[in-house]
């Protein structure tokens, strides 16, 4: 149980500024340099375990760089320093539907998004009715997506995502999707997945949904780690500090 | 090494991309995969007439086959560059078109070039036998340059991947990239004897002599193009059918080789920084 899913160990992530960007060659060549910058530091010296097993939170208000350590995660990122390991498959669902063709059928693109997300084609067609099932857009799913409605769109691309069936789960304030039919039927989804003892980080603003899902949470603020811990405590310490109204 | 198991892993997925871009491409369209051919046929048109039948460049008669058909041989070399020039093209772009995609999905980043050239390798394919089909009705025998074109056409698609794969990171940090290829496939195209046969060039260049008074000629620039010996192999084997000359073969293996090693290594520094260049 105290097995470590994911390990971050002192990760920092630098943005350059640009106050100019040369993106042609004629600047770049003209001003004889590439680009007049200043850093920004979106994460800096972050350590922290998630361990196996658990639903782990990121908290933080925004811009305090929960989103860049969530890119990190997902390998979309590379840290400028430090390093990250996870053991095991690692999915992130950070835009659902990201890769879908629009003139392609749904099932189709069950079959690239899939594969986008690094399932095997056997693995696909044994979950097909699955992610089908779970879209709800069974009428259509012989029709080029993009005569899909935002809704069955969206559904879709979260079938697809939560039938990855990864080691850990990595998941960006997705959950508000589709109508509360659907949203019931991923909370569902989440409890079996933490039920089968699989990772899920989570990050999200919605203070109520990190208190019923995680056990344990992290804090970030401007870049730096403030606390981390069991969830409530640390939901408890963020809403401490924000000013009261 | 570990790069390698992870891209052989991204097979499936490759293999996925390159069905998207190949469905996607004649989707709607009435004549679908033809609309490949016709790309080709009016090129041929507008150089027959231009270089038969106003310009009078007719190439000498294929050795030994004995056939003397200007859109024919004009084909043999045409076909194998606007692959070469479709690769580099829709290769170089395949970053940009997919920007979304890198931004949300980890994924080796190597299978969205790779994929173009996929595509566009099954277009080709596609070409190449129509091509043979009309070969065969001229009279040519090129059953036994089968094998050879096989390889020669592997060849080539690793040298036009290795540029893609050059150009569309560069593509991603220097937006001008498009645009400049665009210019200098157009100059190079008319730089690789492809329409004209490189008879004119050789004796206009040993008319003239050597350059500055080096023993350098205009022709031995010329045959510093990989694309020339390409057609040449091309050429050879299509229209001519008897075996390329082992020089030209090595040189254009050479240089397939050594392009693609430079490619992989420019991806591979740069393709963690794509998501933030995007």
């Amino acid at each position: 149980m105290n097995a470590v899913a994911v390990s971050v160990e002192s990760v920092s992530k630098r943005f350059r500024l640009y106050k100019e960007r040369n993106q042609s060659l004629k600047s770049a060549i003209m001003r004889g340099r590439v680009s007049v910058h200043h850093d920004f530091w979106a994460l800096q010296n972050v350590s922290f375990d998630v361990p196996t097993g658990s639903t782990f939170g990121l908290i933080g208000s925004n811009g305090s760089g929960k989103s860049t350590l969530l890119k990190c995660l997902a390998r979309i990122y590379r840290p400028t320093m430090g390093d990250i390991t996870a053991r095991g498959r690692v999915a992130a669902l950070l835009e659902v539907g990201s890769g879908f063709h629009p003139e392609l059928s749904g099932r189709e693109n069950i079959y690239l998004n899939g594969s986008i997300l690094g399932m095997t084609k056997k693995e696909v067609t044994r979950k097909l009715d699955e992610i089908i099932d779970f879209s709800g857009v069974e009428a259509f799913i012989d029709q080029p997506v993009k005569n899909y409605s935002s809704g069955m769109y969206v559904r879709l691309g979260f079938a697809v995502a939560i039938n990855v069936d990864p080691d850990v789960l990595i998941v960006d304030e997705v959950l508000a999707v589709g109508d509360a039919e659907f949203q019931e039927k991923c909370r569902q989804r989440f409890a079996q997945f933490r039920e089968a003892g699989k990772t899920v980080v989570l990050v999200t603003h919605a203070m109520d949904t990190v208190a019923e899902m995680c056990d344990q949470a992290a804090w970030l603020h401007h870049g730096h780690l403030q606390t981390v811990g069991p969830a409530d405590t640390t939901i408890k310490a963020y809403l401490d500090s924000l000013p009261t109204t | 090494m570990s790069y390698v198991k992870e891209a052989l892993s991204a097979r499936e997925l490759l293999a996925n991309l390159t069905m998207r871009e190949i469905r996607g491409q004649y989707k709607r369209t009435i004549f679908g995969q033809l609309w490949s051919l016709v790309n080709p046929l009016a090129s041929m048109l507008v150089y027959t007439i231009v270089f038969a039948f106003i310009l009078r460049a007719t190439p000498p008669p294929g050795n030994p086959s004995g056939l003397d058909i200007y859109p024919v041989w004009l084909l043999c070399g045409l076909l194998p560059w606007s692959f070469f020039a479709a690769v580099v093209n829709s290769g170089m772009g395949s970053l940009l078109s997919n920007a979304g995609l890198i931004q949300k999905v980890y994924f080796p980043r190597i299978v969205l070039p790779l994929s173009t050239v996929g595509a566009v390798g099954f277009n080709w394919l596609f070409e190449m036998t129509v091509l043979l089909v009309v070969l065969v009705l001229c009279g040519a025998w090129i059953l036994p340059w089968l094998p050879g074109l096989i390889l020669m056409m592997i060849v080539l698609t690793v040298f036009a991947a290795g540029v893609a794969l050059m150009l569309s990171v560069a593509n991603v940090f220097f937006r001008d990239t498009q645009h400049l290829v665009g210019i200098l496939l157009q100059i190079w195209m008319f730089l690789t004897p492809i329409i004209y046969p490189i008879d004119i060039i050789q004796q206009r260049s040993a008319h003239a002599g050597g350059l500055l008074g080096t023993p350098v000629t205009v022709y031995d620039l010329y045959r510093l193009n990989p694309m020339e010996r390409f057609v040449a192999v091309f050429r050879d084997l299509l229209y001519n059918n008897r075996w390329p000359a082992w020089d030209d073969v090595t040189y254009c293996v050479a240089f397939a080789v050594i392009v693609f090693v430079v490619g992989l290594v420019v991806f591979r520094r740069k393709e963690h920084d794509l998501a933030e260049a995007l």
